[in-house]
């Protein structure tokens, strides 16, 4: 177990490494160069932008770039570009936000994608199965900004709701119930839209393994035994395929941090996505580089715990 | 087995609940809004530092925090803001092969120019004079009473590489008078030290200032007093007054300080002069500016103001219509139904910014006038106005647009004339080749012509150029690129064909550094390629030049040189509109005379439409001092 | 997992058409997509023998500028004047068109990076999982969103980089499907015989892989016609004037609070299309899988 974990690690170590001088060869490459000074600007003087350039580095060669930029990365002194702020600072400062919308987007998909789910395998085989299906697909088939538009378009148009942000601008509440709920709605419409495609996914997953385990020997006992109906499907088969969405806990992490680039946008959310994004944009090198590989390094850690947590659910699974 | 099911249906019922309860809250919510501005801005400011700012999103927001020694009023003329009077002078030196000859001069100009008390000192072979407006015409006057009585002044050494050595030294001086009423928001006096400390700050190579290019020909700045403020040039230079607007850093903070440090200890919480003070700052978000009720033209009617960041310009649209910010640009094409819609106050004014096509003057088609024209010619420019900008704007006539004060009016921009063009093209050589493009000694009439995505107006530009082109037999090329990669690799190499861009360069005469042929090297904005003796000579004497009547006649000259070569195809200057919720401000301001209060709306100014934000007030907040005089 | 033995007369791929073909859901997909196909074929040849219909996608005219639908204009028309309609068949050709060659490029990258691991297995089968573990760790839609930069938007740089992230699943689904398959009796017996590795890998398991490959297909190219409204959301999809369903809707999110059409239509239309797509594999699935 130890020996297993030390190995692992040791592996997400080169990994990461790989990863680093990739994303920055990639991010750097790119055509264009950073530009913080908006529209053509005639008072820049190339003097300028030349101390611009070598305090940010980007006059050395790319290898000296890539030695640097690790440097100040793990020295905590990367950054960014864009305003000078540490980086670390300025991811940092969007976790909350995004950790927010990512979580209930999470909680929101498994607790609908599961009863979608339940009730499809229940009736596996008839037209209530089919409608699961056929929702489960819609969700998924449903391009991400439009569905955003046409519900901001309803909000918006008929009923006039304010929707952008983390909360409301400009308006006494009458007390702190009407503004926490207030925060509610910022928060719960994004993470709806955002968890759509979660719900079918979960609902589509949560209906095979369910149809899986209701065929195995043991249910057919227990429904010979005559229990009942509900007892079979929830205490029996649920519980039984809810063991691998336990041990899939680990792959969420990257997703709580990796952002909705397009919801955030539209909703001026000031999650990861748009930090990201943004950096693209602006060719913020440090920002990119270090948002990358924080990502990496959580996908890795998510893997790593997702192994240890089936290990510890599921008894067959031996770790080697 | 109960818990199961309380798990599988009692989570998504809750959740269902409090959706719905959040939206009933959110579309009931009370109408009682704070005393509070709310304004939207597309970009997230980068630094508040007013020195190191480039952005038009931190100037924003900065402007409301900060002064200048000088600023504009609302007509766009030059007005004291932390100064309360400026003047200009000159010393203008000769130097002479002997401490006689420049005693004889001496004499001999306080003989003939004895109808002006002329002020002048003697330090060895100089002859120092002060004049009492600086430019070189006076000077040069003066240098030929002196040929004329046969004495020689000795020239100067040249101040740029490969310059002409000049027959004197012209220095100009300005001297600013400073109020002495006037307090940083933590309490500490503002002082001449504190525009010392500014202009050696921007001139420190570790702040990087992107302003440095403005103070560069000053060769001394002294406080004689702690409100009194002179700086001295080396040489006329002048656009230099518009760079007093610069806003002033206060030095006891930022002195001592490593202006590497600056970013962690100011930059993002500054200290400032002007009529609001630094309140939050959360990142992507928004920024709260709260009152200075200390701000020394009296304390702001509102209780803060808000700047979002709200990154589309649909989303800008969609938080004016929830009431989530106070003020929207209207985009052209919207301003029709606003216009009709009874719920909303509109202001528009002339633009200050306009669009062009540049044509790459390095490559051989566009080297022929005649061509140049004709593209001018079969572009549909009224068309344009029309349908892009829905008539909300004028054609362009040259470099200059209808708010400055050197604008020249009387240029006839060129006519729609496809007939014309096609002429043109057939003179200079293009005749129609077999697949209906113009060819020339084998060569194609066909070029590729950029602009950047997320501009729609542009995008749209180089859209129906390409149409109307191709009636007169040019094949066009429309390429659409990022921001970022649309400079570096063409616009800055200056390898393009032709491109769609824009220029909002606020009330500066000086365009030296987008029409001199000496800025024509990568990364400089002559990108087109642009080389005309006269228009150098024009711009040079342009930026020597310090009074009004004649800065007047040498721009109009300027735009009417620049307009007949048509190195861009001068398109259009779109109008500024912007809309708020009806009556949802007004301004309270002080009169002339104390204790004279003005109550007025809202209105476009020259300086736009959120001049002197510090009265404006909201309704339901009206202001305890009434108003002596009220504009309806 | 389906069997690889065959106990009836009846061959597994027939087995799997007439299940497939007993389902209604299926069938009426499979109508849509053959619809939305032929839309995209004949604007395809109308445009290429010069008669475009209803009208030129890309002829501008200001003056029908944000027309709302009409007899004239059936789903109005966009901010230069171009008729939504015409520019919509055209977009069905090019959305299909990116759909379909994104996931040849996955396919084959997938399958020949899985069939490879899976086949050999050892070494070999560890460097290229970790190869794909290692890009599964970049945030795909950066990696999309940098590579576009780089490449520059052209159509056939935006199919190429959404092929090249979406490889990694078919390549484990190949390897898996190899691994199992590797160790039935027939193949261990074709090696018996001292057959080659690339006949066995082509006649002996790439036949009874073929249904869940086929799958993974159906279902991918929905995904890569999404991928693709997404980054024209962000402006960096294929370019105008080229249309897709992607970037008309794009294109007209600055009118979208009154121009409704714009928003509309071309969406329903990625809508139909991707869910129709997804009914289609999901049918083909169940009928490849199902025992009876």
């Amino acid at each position: 177990m130890i020996s297993f974990i030390i190995r692992r690690l040791a592996l997400s170590v080169v990994l990461l490494f790989i990863i680093s001088i990739i994303s920055f060869f990639i991010v750097t490459l790119t055509p264009g160069s950073p530009y913080p000074w908006g529209e053509l600007n005639p008072k820049i003087s190339a003097e300028v932008k030349a101390n611009f350039r070598k305090k940010f580095h980007l006059d050395r060669p790319l290898h000296e770039q890539y030695a640097l930029i690790m440097r100040d990365l793990f020295t905590g002194n990367l950054r960014s570009i864009k305003d000078d702020r540490p980086v670390i600072s300025r991811i940092l400062e969007r976790l909350p936000a995004t950790v927010a919308l990512n979580l209930t987007a999470i909680v929101i998909s498994l607790s609908f994608g599961t009863l979608l789910g339940v009730y499809a395998a229940r009736y596996n085989g008839h037209w209530q199965d089919a409608l699961g299906s056929f929702i489960a697909f819609l969700f998924i088939a449903l391009p991400g900004f439009w569905i955003t538009y046409m519900v901001v378009i309803a909000l918006v148009k008929g009923f006039g709701v304010p929707i952008l942000g983390t909360h409301s601008y400009g308006i006494e509440f009458p007390n702190s119930f009407a503004s926490g709920l207030d925060t509610l709605w910022h928060l719960l419409l994004p993470a709806t839209i955002l968890a759509l495609g979660g719900i079918a996914s979960q609902s589509r997953y949560l209906r095979a393994t369910m149809i899986e385990s209701l065929r195995e020997d043991y249910i057919r006992t227990a429904r010979s035994k005559g229990l009942s109906e509900e007892i079979v499907l929830y205490k029996h088969a649920l519980r039984n395929s809810i063991r691998p969405i336990i041990a899939g806990i680990g792959m969420v992490l990257p997703a709580l941090i990796g952002g909705a680039v397009v919801i955030e946008t539209i909703f001026a959310y000031p999650g990861m996505g748009r930090l990201g994004y943004e950096a693209v944009l602006e060719r913020d090198y440090p920002t990119l580089v270090a948002l990358n590989f924080v990502v990496a390094a959580l996908v890795l850690l998510g893997n790593l715990i997702s192994d240890l947590l089936s290990a510890a659910v599921d008894p067959r699974v031996r770790l080697e | 087995m109960r818990s199961i099911r309380l798990f599988l249906y009692g989570i998504p019922i809750t959740l269902i609940l409090l959706l719905v309860g959040a939206f009933v809250n959110a579309s009931f919510l009370s109408v009682a809004k704070k005393n509070e501005m709310s304004i939207g801005t597309i970009g997230e400011p980068s630094t508040l530092n007013p020195i190191q700012q480039a952005d038009s999103a931190s100037g924003q927001v900065a402007g409301l925090m900060f002064n200048g020694l000088l600023k504009y009023n609302q007509d766009l003329e030059l007005v004291g803001d932390l100064a309360t009077t400026w003047d200009l002078s000159q010393e203008t030196t000769f130097q002479f092969g002997s401490d006689e000859e420049a005693k004889k001069a001496d004499a001999t100009l306080h003989g003939i120019c004895w109808f002006v008390p002329l002020k002048t000192t003697l330090a060895g072979k100089l002859l120092i004079i002060q004049l009492e407006e600086p430019g070189l015409k006076q000077s040069d006057e003066l240098k030929k009473i002196l040929l004329e009585k046969d004495l020689h002044p000795l020239p100067f050494p040249t101040l740029e590489k490969g310059g002409k050595e000049r027959p004197f030294k012209a220095e100009p001086i300005i001297r600013f008078t400073l109020r002495k009423d006037i307090r940083w928001h933590d309490g500490v006096p503002f002082t001449s030290a504190d525009v010392a400390f500014t202009y050696h700050a921007i001139m420190d190579a570790r702040v990087a200032s992107p302003r440095s290019s403005d103070f560069e020909l000053i060769s001394s700045l002294q406080t004689p007093d702690p409100y009194s403020v002179v700086v001295h040039y080396k040489k006329p230079f002048s656009p230099a007054l518009l760079s007093w607007m610069q806003s002033v850093l206060p030095s006891h903070l930022l002195e001592k300080v490593e202006p590497a440090k600056w970013s962690e200890i100011y930059n993002r919480h500054p200290i400032g002069t002007g009529p609001f003070k630094f309140g939050t700052w959360k990142t992507n978000e928004f920024i709260r500016l709260i009152k200075n009720p200390d701000y020394f033209r009296g304390s702001p009617w509102l209780d803060s103001v808000v700047f979002r960041v709200l990154p589309d310009p649909l989303t800008l649209q969609l938080a004016f219509q929830t009431k989530q910010v106070d003020f929207w640009a209207v985009d052209p094409w919207a301003v029709k139904s606003f216009e009709k819609d009874k719920r909303f106050d509109l202001f528009s004014s002339a633009g200050n910014m306009y669009n062009y096509i540049g044509w790459n003057l390095r490559r051989p088609m566009f080297q022929d006038l005649r061509v140049r024209k004709a593209l001018a010619e079969a572009v549909n420019i009224p068309q344009m106005i029309k349908y892009i900008i829905y008539g909300h704007g004028v054609q362009s006539n040259g470099i200059f647009t209808p708010k400055m004060w050197f604008y020249d009016p009387k240029i006839q921009p060129l006519p729609y004339d496809p007939k014309a063009a096609a002429a043109l093209l057939d003179e200079a050589g293009w005749k129609p080749g077999p697949d209906g493009i113009r060819m020339k000694d084998g060569k194609r009439l066909s070029f590729t012509l950029l602009a950047n995505n997320g501009n729609e107006v542009r995008r749209d530009i180089a859209t129906l150029v390409q149409d109307d082109l191709k009636k007169i037999g040019v094949e066009v090329k429309v390429e659409i690129y990022e921001w970022s990669v649309l400079l570096k690799r063409f616009v800055n190499k200056g390898e393009f064909d032709a491109i769609v861009l824009g220029w909002g360069l606020g009330n500066d005469f000086d365009q030296y550094a987008i029409w001199h042929s000496s800025q024509t090297h990568p990364e400089e904005l002559n990108f087109v390629g642009y080389n005309n003796t006269e228009v150098d000579h024009l711009l040079t004497d342009l930026r020597q030049e310090y009074s009004r009547p004649e800065i007047i006649r040498l721009a109009a000259k300027l735009q009417k040189t620049i307009y007949e070569d048509q190195p861009y195809t001068f398109l259009f200057v779109p109008e500024g509109t912007s809309v708020m919720w009806k009556n949802s401000y007004r301004i309270r301001r002080p009169g002339s005379k104390p204790g004279e209060w003005i109550d007025s709306p809202v209105t476009m100014t020259k300086a736009g439409w959120d001049y002197d934000m510090e009265w404006f007030y909201r309704p339901e907040y009206t202001p305890k001092i009434p108003a002596t005089q009220t504009i309806k | 997992m389906q069997g690889v033995t065959t106990s009836s007369s009846e061959s597994p791929s027939f087995r799997v058409l007439r299940r497939f073909r007993s389902n209604p859901v299926a069938i009426i997909s499979v109508m849509v997509i053959v619809f939305f196909a032929l839309i995209a074929g004949g604007s395809l040849l109308l445009s290429a023998t010069g008669h475009d219909w209803p009208c030129d996608p890309n002829l501008t005219n200001l003056e029908l500028k944000l027309l709302p639908p009409s007899p004239q204009h059936w789903l109005g028309t966009d901010n230069l004047g171009r008729d939504v309609l015409s520019r919509m068949m055209h977009g069905a050709s090019i959305s299909l068109t990116v759909g379909l060659i994104a996931v040849a490029v996955s396919l084959g990258i997938g399958m020949v990076v899985g069939a490879i691991a899976g086949y050999f297995g050892g070494i070999i089968d560890q460097i290229l999982m970790r190869a794909v573990d290692a890009l599964l760790c970049f945030p795909t839609f950066f990696l999309i969103l940098t590579v576009v930069a780089l490449l520059g938007p052209s159509l056939l740089n935006i199919v190429i980089v959404i092929g090249l992230v979406s490889w990694t699943g078919t390549a484990r689904l190949v390897r898996s499907e190899f691994l199992t398959l590797r160790e039935t009796e027939y193949v261990k017996g074709a090696r018996v015989l001292g057959q080659n590795a690339w006949h066995i890998i082509t006649r002996h398991i790439l036949p009874n892989a073929a249904a869940p490959i086929l799958v993974t297909a159906v279902l991918g190219i929905p995904d890569a016609i999404l991928q693709e409204a997404g980054l024209s959301f962000l402006g960096f999809g294929v370019q105008p004037p080229q249309a897709t369903w992607g970037n008309i809707i794009a294109d007209g999110k600055t009118y979208l609070l009154d121009a409704w059409w714009l928003n509309l239509f071309p969406g329903l239309a990625i809508l139909i299309a991707s869910l129709s797509f997804y009914l289609a594999g999901d049918a083909l699935r169940e009928a490849a899988e199902s025992r009876s």
